[in-house]
Order: structure tokens, then C-alpha cells, then sequence
């Protein structure tokens, strides 16, 4: 992705986060966005 | 959560980690996608727009079409809102609990449940196969596990099938099982698996498999510019090479970082999944990844295996605890298809991914007979009794006797 671009993503447990954070640490000039439905989110 | 060990706050990503490194985060439900414009909308009514989009929708719990699943007291865990109603639940007198399924969840939470509800609990598993944590483990390492927990006032039935869930004036009461036995129950507990949440990857014609999003090495859809990954995607078994669900947070994770990778321009690949896992009952830890012997059977491979006793540390040292391994190798071609690891301290557990790193590599029995282990003996073995080692030798023992 070019510096700039927006990368949106949907969901934020297990794949979204990460995927988010190493987007941000590999792409820092990208535009980020994530959605997450729930408040929290525990597994058990 | 639900044994008090985190609070309601507590959460695995918190929105300060995302803000933090000026990621936007949005409490909303995406609710369409429109690959053509490339935009998201929300339930909320805006419109979001996107040059790459990854979906990580997850997967919500499986609840079978049972009579009385409905019911008040009738509850799964997956989210805050579950754990919570299970706390205020068992808080309000829910003091006979039936769990329907021994996977890994079940059995943690039975397990703290247990400890913490002093004699007045009553807790019993029910479970469709011969034994507990049935993907996990083969019957002859889930026996001693069963007899640990029954031994901590867990109750168990295996080989039985909820048939109905009884209730009266809108609560539940109890079960009733195929085999016509009654138990009673204010809380029964579902845990039978999980599904991919699919309906927006449905509703923009992503291409599926049997278990989710059809995607590539590099978590690609068939849709250009939309990635996915996590339990909302088909995973392939490293072993077999065969689709399957995945359903485990360490694939999640990295195949969420991999997607991120491949947009930022590298190219490396999603192996395949070994359904690695672990599981913690009171003082015992459950690891296992590959195959069961009994799944390696089932997939059509001749296999030879091997279980070998071990200790966690070496035998003159205070404190060592006893743990068991079970290695299952193919017996053709040698190679390490799995292994199960049953141990009363948790650091033995762990040699587990040790064992999943050999079967990445696909290493053969003679290659393991070799394998050193780092040894002290404060924190292992001796390494004349190496588990991993032995079972190797007993394995090759047996593969070329026959």
C-alpha cells in the first residue's frame, strides 16, 4: 500500500487487531480504520 | 472472566493500543459492503471508504437445534455479555451446572467452577464421544485427565447425547440424554464448537469453502483488494493439506499480520494449520497439536505412536512433577504426524511447540531419536529421560519390528 491509502478493517479480536497494528508498524503513512462491534471481547 | 480471574474491563486489544498508534476505532456493526465503490457502511448509517479491506469477522458460537435451548439458564461463552450473565447466574443460586461437550472451554471452566464452588456444586460433562477433549487427545492419554477431574467432584458422561434441555415455567431444569437418563440442572452450559460469521462475505459473493471465506496463501479473497483471515476464513491442515475450520486464536493472529505483510509488499505464506492448543484444569495442563492417533486413522494413515512418562524436573529435586507425552507418527513414511502432552506442571506443556516445529519440518522418527533438549535440573529432565527422545526410540522399535 502507498502512503496515503485506506485500510479498513472489519473486526477486532484474534486476526483484526493484529493485523491493524502490524499494518501500522510496516505502513506507518497509511490511514487506518477498524470497526469493532463489541465494547469488549473475551474468549473465556 | 466468569472465575473472577479478569474483570469486566479486561480485554485482549484494548482501543488505547489501537488509538495509540493513531489507528481510528469505531464502536460500529459494518453492515454492507460495496466492492465496487469500495466503500464500508455502517450500521449506524456512514459511510466509510477503503483501498484495502480486511475482514476478520470471527465466529459465534454453534448452538444445536435442541428443545429447550431457549430456555433461562441455557447459556454458551463467547463474549462479555455471555460471561456476565454466567456470573450473575451461578451469583443467584445456579449451583447444578451441566456442560454439554468436553472441548477445552468447557473443561476450563468446569474445572474453575469446581474449585470454587466448594461441595455445594454440582458439575457434570456430558460428552458425545468416548472421552474428554475428544480433538485433542486420544483415549488413552484423556483417561487420566477424566480421572483427575472426577477425582476434583467433576462428573462425567461420555458416549451420551443430550437429547432435549427440560425446563419448567421458562428455566431450565436439567437434560435428558439418549440413553433416557435425567440430570438435573439450574445452568447447563453449551459448548459444541463455533461457526464463521459469513453473512456480509455472503452478501458480496466471496467465494466459500465448507468452513469459511475461501482464501489464498496470502489471506486474498476472490474478491481484488479484500483480504480475510481468522476463524471467519477456511484454513488448510498443514498435514493433510485437506480444508478445515481452524477455528484457534494463534492462527487468527498470524494470519492477521500476514495479510498486513502482504499489502505492505512481502511474500511469504500461510502454512496450514496444525490446530495447536492448550488447555488448564486446576494444576493440570493439556497441550496437543498435528493429529490424534485416532483422527490419523481416520484421515487413512497407518500409524505408529509412542507414550513416554517423563519429569519436569530431575527426579532428586524438590517440586518435580510427573508429565506424560504421545508422539504419533506415520508409519510409512515416518513422519511425526502429532502429539498430546498431559502434565501436572504447566512449563512441561509447553514442549509441545517443540514438537509442532518437528512437524513443520517434517521430521522422521530417526530424526528425533537424535534431538537434544536444552536440560537443567531444575527445569527439566534428565536428559537420559527426554520424552521426546524416547518416544522416537520406542516408535522406531515398533515401525521396524513389523
Amino acid at each position: 500500500m502507498q502512503a496515503g491509502e485506506k485500510l479498513v478493517v472489519v473486526g477486532c479480536s484474534g486476526a483484526g487487531g493484529p493485523m491493524a497494528m502490524m499494518a501500522k508498524k510496516l505502513m506507518p503513512e497509511i490511514d487506518i480504520t477498524v470497526f469493532r462491534k463489541e465494547e469488549h471481547f473475551i474468549v473465556r | 472472566m466468569v472465575a473472577g480471574l479478569a474483570t469486566e474491563q479486561s480485554i485482549v486489544i484494548p482501543d488505547k493500543m489501537l488509538s495509540d498508534a493513531a489507528i481510528a476505532v469505531h464502536h460500529q456493526e459494518v453492515s454492507t459492503i460495496d466492492p465496487e465503490s469500495k466503500q464500508v457502511k455502517t450500521s449506524a448509517g456512514q459511510s466509510y471508504s477503503y483501498d484495502k479491506l480486511f475482514l476478520a469477522m470471527g465466529s459465534s458460537p454453534f448452538i444445536p437445534p435442541i428443545e429447550g435451548r431457549d430456555l433461562e439458564g441455557v447459556v454458551t461463552l463467547r463474549d462479555l455479555v455471555d460471561a456476565t450473565a454466567i456470573k450473575k447466574r451461578l451469583a443467584s443460586g445456579g449451583k447444578q451446572i451441566v456442560f454439554i461437550g468436553a472441548g477445552f472451554i468447557s473443561m476450563e471452566i468446569a474445572a474453575l467452577l469446581a474449585e470454587q464452588g466448594g461441595d455445594a456444586t454440582r458439575i457434570t460433562v456430558v460428552e458425545l464421544m468416548d472421552r474428554v477433549l475428544p480433538l485433542m487427545l486420544d483415549g488413552d492419554m484423556a483417561e487420566g485427565v477424566q480421572r483427575y477431574l472426577a477425582d476434583e467432584k467433576i462428573n462425567f458422561i461420555t458416549g451420551d447425547k443430550v437429547e432435549k434441555i427440560i425446563g419448567q415455567n421458562g428455566k431450565v431444569k436439567g437434560v435428558l440424554l439418549a440413553s433416557g437418563r435425567k440430570i438435573e440442572a439450574d445452568l447447563v452450559f453449551l459448548n459444541i464448537g463455533v461457526r464463521p460469521n459469513l453473512e456480509l462475505a455472503r452478501d458480496i459473493g466471496l467465494e466459500m469453502g465448507d468452513y469459511g471465506i475461501k482464501v489464498n496463501g496470502y489471506q486474498e479473497t476472490s474478491a481484488p483488494d479484500i483480504l480475510a483471515g481468522g476463524d471467519c476464513v477456511q484454513k488448510y491442515s498443514f498435514i493433510t493439506g485437506k480444508p478445515t475450520a481452524g477455528q484457534l486464536r494463534g492462527p487468527a493472529v498470524v494470519q492477521g499480520r500476514l495479510a498486513a505483510k502482504r499489502l505492505a509488499g512481502f511474500d511469504i505464506s500461510f502454512p496450514g494449520v496444525l490446530d495447536a492448543g492448550g488447555c488448564k484444569m486446576l494444576d493440570m495442563t493439556v497441550t496437543a497439536t498435528g493429529l490424534t492417533e485416532t483422527r490419523a486413522r481416520e484421515e487413512g494413515f497407518e500409524t505408529v505412536s509412542a507414550i513416554v512418562d517423563s519429569r519436569s524436573k530431575h527426579g532428586m529435586i524438590a517440586g518435580m512433577a510427573p508429565w506424560r507425552l504421545k508422539l504419533v507418527f506415520d508409519k510409512n513414511n515416518h513422519r511425526l504426524l502429532g502429539g498430546q502432552i498431559v502434565s501436572r506442571d504447566i512449563a512441561p506443556a509447553r514442549e509441545i511447540d517443540a514438537v509442532s516445529a518437528f512437524i513443520f519440518g517434517k521430521k522422521t522418527i530417526a530424526e528425533l531419536t537424535t534431538f537434544t533438549s536444552a536440560c537443567n535440573p531444575d527445569i527439566s529432565s534428565e536428559p537420559s529421560a527426554e520424552p521426546i527422545t524416547i518416544a522416537a526410540e520406542q516408535a522406531l522399535q515398533k515401525a521396524t519390528k513389523s
